[in-house]
């Protein structure tokens, strides 16, 4: 029989089990501490953390091999990992890695000899408007330059990442605020104010305010919060989504640094509204530079009886919120996978129905939502539903974040009207002169310079806040590979459709680059898209060939009469 | 006799939904239907098929396939009949453009990927992929085709994988984690690398799985199959020197005739008499009769257990756990390698069978056991492995040489161009070609128990057992855990120690249900019970890994049908009344049940697996 050897690491980590739990959900904490103090699982780990959690070592193995954050074989003291998508390889991406390559004579995937460093790429770092980004360890290190990487990396061999402030380089970059962003100061007004009212008009409040999620689906939170709310459930959970994985958005990473008392405010609202006591923050790994500070917040709302039993003096009302990390899969941002990951396994979208306010985190009844939606929402209950209808449409009330990059002057955060034209952002952020908006990230929908007189609302091009500008010379073919580069990584390789689909779909794109691609076989690729935006089991599957699709329909020509370079 | 209902159960039904009806309408046709039922089930009831792929009637939703897609009025995407709960009105399309272009872009997808040839499959015969791409046409391969394999073939245990093979459907995933409770196997990666994979890709055996085959019997392509030994056979056949002995368990018999054409519940006993010897097998012999064998040494066991404790007051393991499963024996030795003394010592009546081939048989015709080539016709792969077990060479030659699953045989009769069910059929074989009804139950769920309590309580009490045909219902059944008490209210001499005294039973299949036993066992809830039955595939050997692929409740329903039909057509009902078996204990075991050869024989001893952390 095969037999592992004992290390004497079994105390250990029976600790962490007594720390987090001795069940399945405290996996991805444990596998965070192991990462962060050894540099990688080892199988005897494994088969320690499934016995002290009374699962099987499969489950552990299983699990880690599907976050990218999770590695089995030693790498680096240092990992660099340089951010590979849309909107830094626009900013010169692969100059930056070519210099990494340079400076550290290994490619991408390798660790130096000595051990110090390993390079690799990442997906959407979150930094769209300060790219190209690079994260070292924990640290983000943005707008990098190639001549900058050898000071990067000497920092590091000299020991002085520790030194460097978390946030590394990291710029707010807010270029237009609102209603939103300028209202900092009427902390905790709207948890008062909600906490005076009963349940029922609280959620009437929300209602009546037309708050559609900010997570890019656009449902109505009210709705969200009256189904949970009257939903069957010995416990309940608020959950916020804080995975902001979306390519080209970054506008959560603001809010959590910034505002991250609102957030957690309105999530407290949003557990008095449904009768939750527990709420989790699911950060994506990217963000565990903000980590720390956020639980300082949590901690400094706990002295102040903002957090804890008897919230500000209201008898019986309890709630605490804790942080869990993601570990570096965009589709955990999928409410049920997210679930799923907070859970401890592998990040699978669930089928839908049943959904999470009914059945959600460990079955219970789970309120998700994002970080915006929990910020609007406080200020929703601080200053009642009609301030939010002032803005917008009839349909999609209040302004939205905006998370704008690519071609343009001024990148950065742009706190806008619902209903508000592609035509009106891009001269706002002096991207004029475009040829396409990509609307709503990877994800989402590419349009032509010839509608951009269209509206950013659920009724028109929808997005969870992610805008990124191309500009006149730029290859839609290689926006349409970066993406779907992204999607093939990013699969979790559940349903059929998704898993090979896009698989297909770049092996496409592939043969489009070289000028080998006939009208017949394109017809078939795009016939496969369709097919899975109809079958896919998520969000992820039934969007990943939008993108893909809308480029071939407008841009089809020019990517077919391309030059071909040998 | 009085019963008790379990919690532990394999078994989901719907029957205790109460609630209203809802009304849906699937292409047109209105039905009503209990809240939650799933629209491929309201489409069953029907008579509408709709095609599925990952889904099985066993086993969790998984909803990853998606060849089941509907459309329902108002939803902008198709949804999954398999997992779609029916909570309010709908109106469902099975069948539309869409639909048709989804399905036929996901086989092919499939099929792009998909590296083997149809020709050389153990599963050619029913794949549900090539029915698939057949019922659809799709046969283009519009994305491709692949050239070179992307995986080595593992024969590393009776269960080959062949991963070029795979879909990815995860059906022997949610087998081997939620049917079964082993999680011996899990998936590995992200995106279109996922694999399945086991933990630290060990070889299977190394890891938590015991073989049993029931990922096999669901994996709907050939990934899974079962180490294929027929070739070994024909040779072995083939080769003059060699005297080729063949034991048949019951469930194969009641299950083989489903690979030729018959409905679920057939028996085809005799006809595979015939069959056997026609393609060479020099006897044809009856596992039923080392089944009872296995009633006489186990019954013994526990009565003598049962006298250790009562009368001499000493500390014995009871309850008294049964041994015949292979399965299980591995799952307890990984699980519960502290609670091995509970388990009998006795060998399965496949390994006993072995072991009496090579001594008592061979002696009697003079036949020198090195020119034995002793195969056994099982329900189950984890037969293969307890053949190989080093220890199982008492004899002082391997037990057994072969273990040949339903499956397999079935192959060779095909082979020899041979239309079992109209074969005119044949008897055993002498000299041990006589079993009892007793012994035939063993096939299904509580059969061992039903044995073992037929003879015991005439042992005891010198009386027959005083049920209607002898029928112990307790212990029927495809509950998950079942339950029975049996008072004795007069024994004979021997055993007067017994009377008035309740023995208290339970009999448990699927080692999800096996897991909470042990659990109940190691909390000292069971501390009244005095024998627990446990086989390690839900249903009992009936199902086992080796059996013909389809399997479902109702086909498991169908073959304990035959078996207990076949039964009590059997004039010999009770172990102890086996003639065989009588005359093996005078001419060969003279110091009767668990006596010293016995014990070499006939018994064995276990191997604390527990944790691999040294
Ligand atoms: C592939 C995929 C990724 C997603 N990523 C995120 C994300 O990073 N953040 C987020 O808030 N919502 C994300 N969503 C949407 C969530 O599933 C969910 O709708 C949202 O968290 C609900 O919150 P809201 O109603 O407040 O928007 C994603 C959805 C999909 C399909
Ligand atoms: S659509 Fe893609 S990401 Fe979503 S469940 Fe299917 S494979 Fe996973
Ligand atoms: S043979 Fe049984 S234990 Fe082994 S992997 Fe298959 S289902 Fe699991
Ligand atoms: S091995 Fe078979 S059952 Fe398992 S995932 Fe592959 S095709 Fe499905
Ligand atoms: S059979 Fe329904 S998704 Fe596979």
């Amino acid at each position: 029989m095969q037999t592992l050897h004992r290390t004497g690491i079994s105390e250990e980590i029976k600790k962490l089990a007594e720390k987090y739990g001795k069940n399945r959900t405290s996996l991805l904490p444990i596998m965070h501490e192991l990462t962060a103090k050894y540099g990688r699982i080892t199988d005897e780990m494994m088969q320690e953390t499934a016995d002290a959690l009374g699962i099987r070592p499969i489950d552990v193995y299983s699990t880690v091999s599907f976050y990218t954050f999770f590695n089995e074989k030693t790498k680096g003291k240092y990992i660099v990992r340089l951010c590979q998508t849309i909107s830094c390889d626009m900013d010169g991406k692969s100059k930056v890695a070519r210099q990494l390559e340079n400076e550290l004579g290994i490619k991408f995937g390798e660790t130096t000899p000595d051990g110090l460093f390993t390079l690799e790429y990442a997906n959407c770092l979150g930094m769209c408007d300060q790219g190209p980004a690079v994260m070292i360890n924990h640290k983000i290190f943005t707008k990098v330059t190639p001549g900058g990487v050898h000071q990067l990396l000497e920092e590091c061999r000299k020991g002085k990442l520790d030194k460097i402030a978390d946030m590394g380089s990291v710029r707010l970059n807010i270029i237009k605020s609102g209603p939103i962003l300028d209202n900092k100061e009427t902390e905790n007004e709207g948890l008062k104010k909600a906490l005076a009212m009963s349940r029922v008009d609280l959620i009437k409040e929300i209602r009546d305010s037309n708050l559609k999620g900010r997570g890019g689906a656009g449902f109505p939170t009210g709705v969200k919060w009256q189904i949970a709310a009257a939903s069957k459930g010995e416990k309940k959970y608020v959950v916020c989504n804080a995975d902001e994985g979306e390519p080209g958005t970054f506008k959560d990473r603001i809010l959590m640094v910034e505002y991250p008392h609102r957030l957690i405010e309105g999530m407290t609202i949003a557990s008095y509204a449904i009768g939750a006591e527990y709420g989790i923050i699911y950060l994506r790994a990217e963000y565990f530079f903000m980590k720390s500070h956020i639980e300082q917040v949590i901690e400094d709302r706990k002295s102040a009886n903002l957090l804890g039993t008897n919230i500000l003096g209201k008898e019986g009302f309890n709630f605490d919120v804790e942080i869990r990390m993601g570990a570096g899969a965009y589709v955990c941002g999928e409410e049920t996978a997210l679930i799923e990951s907070l859970e401890g396994k592998r990040g699978e979208p669930r089928n839908r129905p049943p959904f999470p306010v009914v059945t959600g985190f460990d079955n219970y009844p789970t309120a998700v939502n994002n970080v915006e939606t929990f910020v609007a929402a406080s200020l929703i209950a601080a200053k009642g539903a009609e301030w939010f209808t002032e803005h917008g449409t009839e349909k999609t009330s209040g302004t939205k974040l905006m998370s704008i990059s690519g071609d343009c002057a001024n990148p950065g955060i742009y706190e806008l009207p619902m209903g508000v034209t592609i035509d009106e952002m891009l001269i706002m952020a002096g991207g004029t002169g475009a040829k396409a908006v990509q609307v709503g990230g990877a994800s989402g929908s590419c349009v032509p310079a010839s509608q951009f007189d269209r509206k950013i609302t659920y009724e028109d091009v929808a997005t969870g806040g992610s805008i990124i500008i191309f500009g006149p010379n730029r290859d839609m073919l290689e926006v349409a590979k970066n993406f779907m580069e992204f999607f093939v990584e990013e699969s979790c390789g559940q349903c059929f459709p998704c898993r090979k689909g896009n698989v297909k779909i770049l092996e496409g794109i592939k043969l489009l680059e070289k000028g080998k691609c006939s009208t017949a076989y394109l017809s078939e690729l795009i016939s496969l898209g369709q097919s899975m935006q109809k079958a896919s089991k998520c969000g992820l599957g039934q969007t990943s060939a939008n993108a893909f699709i809308n480029i071939i329909q407008h841009f089809g020509n020019e990517i077919l009469a391309r030059d071909i370079q040998e | 006799m009085t019963e008790k209902k379990s919690t532990a159960t394999v078994d989901k039904s719907k029957e205790n939904l109460i609630g209203s009806l809802i009304r849906v309408t699937i292409d047109g046709r209105e039905i009503r239907v209990p809240i939650n039922t799933t629209i491929l089930e309201a489409a069953t009831l029907l008579g509408i098929k709709i095609p599925t792929l990952c889904y099985h009637k066993d086993l969790g939703l998984a909803g990853v396939c998606r060849m089941c897609v509907v459309e329902i009025e108002g939803q902008r995407v198709l949804q999954t009949s398999c997992t779609y709960p029916i909570t309010q009105p709908l109106n469902i399309k099975t069948w539309s453009p869409e639909i048709r272009k989804a399905r036929r872009n996901v086989l092919n997808l499939l099929l792009s990927e998909h590296y083997g040839s149809c020709v050389s499959c153990g599963r050619n015969d029913n794949c549900e992929l090539r029915g698939l791409a057949a019922e659809y046409g799709v046969d283009d391969y519009v994305f491709g085709k692949m050239e070179q394999p992307a995986y080595e073939i593992k024969v590393d245990s009776p269960i080959v994988r062949d991963l070029n093979k795979c879909i990815g459907c995860f059906r022997c995933v949610r087998t081997c984690a939620d049917f079964q409770d082993v999680s011996a196997i899990g998936v590995y990666g992200r995106g279109n690398e996922i694999k399945i994979a086991t933990f630290q890709e060990w070889e299977l055996l190394d890891s938590l799985c015991v073989a049993c085959g029931q990922c096999a019997t669901r994996c709907p392509t050939g990934a899974l199959t079962e180490r294929d030994d027929t070739d070994d056979i024909w040779k072995a056949i083939e080769d003059p020197s060699k005297h080729v002995v063949i034991q048949t368990a019951p469930a194969p018999r009641a299950a083989m005739g489903e690979l030729f054409g018959l409905a679920p519940g057939n028996s085809v006993t005799k006809q595979l008499n015939e069959a056997l010897h026609k393609v060479g097998f020099d006897k044809v012999f009856d596992t039923n009769f080392t089944a009872d064998l296995t009633i006489m040494e186990e019954g013994t066991e526990l009565l003598l257990r049962l006298k250790k404790a009562l009368v001499e007051q000493k500390p014995v393991a009871l309850p008294q756990l049964t041994s015949c499963s292979p399965g299980w024996i591995k799952f307890m030795e990984h699980t519960a390698p502290d609670l091995l003394d509970y388990l009998s010592t006795c060998k399965s009546p496949q390994q006993m069978f072995g072991a009496v081939i090579k001594t008592y048989y061979a002696e009697k015709n003079g036949i020198d056991p090195e020119n034995i080539v002793s195969v056994s016709l099982m329900p189950c792969t984890a037969k293969k492995f307890e053949a190989d077990r080093p220890e199982m060479a008492d004899s002082g030659h391997k037990d057994v040489d072969y273990a040949l699953t339903t499956r397999e045989i079935a192959r060779m009769v095909r082979e020899m161009g041979l239309d079992l069910p109209n074969l005119q059929g044949e008897e055993f074989d002498d000299p041990l070609g006589i079993g009892s009804g007793a012994g035939l139950i063993f096939g299904a769920t509580g059969g061992v128990m039903e044995a073992a309590i037929r003879t015991a309580y005439e042992l005891v009490t010198g009386e027959e057992l005083p049920f209607e045909k002898l029928r112990v219902e307790g212990v029927r059944g495809m509950e998950g855990v079942k339950t029975a008490d049996l008072p004795i209210t007069k024994a004979v001499p021997d055993w007067k120690f017994l009377e008035g005294a309740t023995l208290k039973v339970m009999v448990a299949h699927g080692l999800k249900n096996a897991r909470w036993v042990l659990e109940e066992l190691r909390a000292g809830r069971l501390k009244d019970y005095h024998f627990v039955e446990i086989m390690c595939c839900p249903g009992g050997c009936l199902s086992g890994g080796g059996q013909p692929i389809p399997t479902s409740p109702e086909i498991r329903k169908a073959r304990a049908n035959a078996i207990y039909t076949e039964d009590e057509s059997l004039p010999l009902r009770k172990s102890h009344e086996n003639p065989v078996v009588k005359k093996i204990y005078e001419e060969f075991l003279t110091e009767g049940p668990c006596g010293h050869k016995s014990h070499k024989l006939l018994h064995t001893k276990y191997t604390p697996r527990g944790s691999r952390l040294v």
